[in-house]
């Protein structure tokens, strides 16, 4: 009886969080295919309109500040200029005493010239796509610019939910092998096509790394 | 005797199980590396820092006349070196070629004199940390570089493997929305929590750029 229950209990788990991440799961499987061969469909980005904005309140010493200080000053910058999304990689051009702003939503990113001399700036949105917003996702917050990364609270939302579907994917694999194993006519076939993978993937990895 | 959509339907769920048992060890492999490279600030898995350096020139004979491509083959022959080519530079001299060679776990960095007739190697020798995060990225191709395209046979295998586990589990995401449907006493609370799935992350998809 408890053995019932628990079973029927794993099996709804399974289901439910299954449909949940399910969206999230063909998010990161479809990026896959752009990701592999470094392709981007219907990426001929669209320019929008450029805009110029003036008499910027600019914190003191911007033009000293580097890494996660810098972003954190930049942040009420693109507030008045109503910019959001998250900051990348920050390019001083310390002659013409500009900083040029890429700030990523997925799907579109701004390019914003900011004159720190005067406190004007230049913001030219750029259309992306949804093929670059997939390839966006996938790789967010990920490894590199560790020291600024998250700098955006969606970014940071994402990050906790791309580590659920972490967790629940290795529930769910975890479970589907518990469902698998009561259904004793498909434990034999289930049994050789698990044996099949294993030998795949140790074989491609040992192939690859001697 | 058994109906068509009765037929569909254990086919169906076998797809799903099968599928999924296939791909398991692919799928933990890609799930694990992609939270590690969403934590890069977690130490246990560190290991650029950990890695191991050397260096040793070699004679070399200059390899004939020829593209790039099959110059490095070439000298990769003569060093005993195996992986994907990655180019780092522009060429600007005929008789000098520089390049990188990769696998997950090791790189050599080839700074080949034809002139005097030697390659200088740097080898790095990453540990297993390095080897597992390397095998989430390594593709040979990146989005924005036209320079360098796959040119091992192997990479080209793992790049087939990533294709196939993510075709996986496209099949397996609406082999499981088709079982969900046919339970009708789950449809309801199913549908709920699908729809709540599909509003958290088309959020992130369009609606963040469509908001914005």
């Amino acid at each position: 009886m408890r053995a019932k229950r628990f079973y029927l209990v794993v099996r709804d788990l399974h289901l439910y969080f299954g449909l949940f991440i399910s969206p999230f799961v063909l998010v990161f499987a479809v990026s896959v295919f752009f990701l592999v061969h470094a392709w981007v469909p219907f990426s001929a980005g669209r320019h929008g309109t450029s805009r110029k904005a003036a008499a910027l309140g600019l914190p003191p010493d911007l033009n000293r500040l580097d890494g996660r200080a810098r972003i954190d000053a930049l942040r009420p910058v693109l507030d008045q200029l109503g910019v959001a999304g998250e900051i990348g990689f920050v390019q001083h051009e310390r002659a013409e005493h500009i900083l040029v702003i890429p700030v990523v939503v997925p799907g579109r990113e701004t390019t914003v010239e900011l004159d720190y001399l005067p406190g004007s700036a230049t913001v030219t949105p750029q259309v992306t796509g949804v093929a670059q917003a997939l390839i966006e996702l996938h790789k967010s917050p990920g490894p590199h610019l560790a020291a600024i990364r998250g700098n955006w609270v969606m970014t940071r939302v994402w990050r906790w939910l791309a580590d659920a579907t972490v967790y629940l994917v290795l529930f769910i694999s975890a479970s589907g092998i518990y469902l698998w194993t009561v259904l004793r006519a498909e434990r034999m076939t289930g049994l050789v096509l698990m044996t099949a993978g294993a030998f795949s993937f140790f074989g491609l990895v040992y192939a690859l790394c001697h | 005797m058994r109906s068509a959509t009765d037929i569909f339907d254990l086919w169906n769920r076998r797809l799903h199980y099968y599928l999924g048992l296939y791909f398991l060890f692919f799928l933990w492999l890609f799930a694990f590396t992609g939270l590690l490279l969403n934590h890069p600030g977690w130490a246990f898995a560190e290991f650029w820092p950990n890695r191991r350096q050397s260096s040793f020139a070699r004679p070399i004979q200059p390899p004939p006349a020829g593209g790039d491509l099959a110059q490095a083959r070439d000298l990769m022959r003569q060093l005993g070196v195996a992986g994907e080519i990655e180019w780092t530079a522009a060429r600007h001299d005929a008789t000098a070629l520089s390049f990188r060679v990769s696998k997950p776990g090791q790189m050599f960095e080839i700074r080949a004199d034809f002139g005097a007739r030697r390659a200088a190697v740097q080898r790095i020798d990453l540990n297993t940390w390095g080897v597992v995060h390397i095998l989430h990225t390594f593709t040979g191709v990146r989005v924005n570089d036209a320079l360098n395209q796959r040119d091992w046979i192997l990479t080209t295998v793992w790049a087939l493997a990533m294709d196939a586990l993510a075709l996986g589990m496209v099949l397996m995401v609406v082999s499981s929305f088709y079982m969900w449907f046919r339970l009708k006493a789950k449809r309801r609370l199913g549908a709920a929590v699908l729809a709540a799935g599909f509003a958290a992350c088309g959020l992130f998809v369009a609606g963040l750029s469509l908001l914005g």
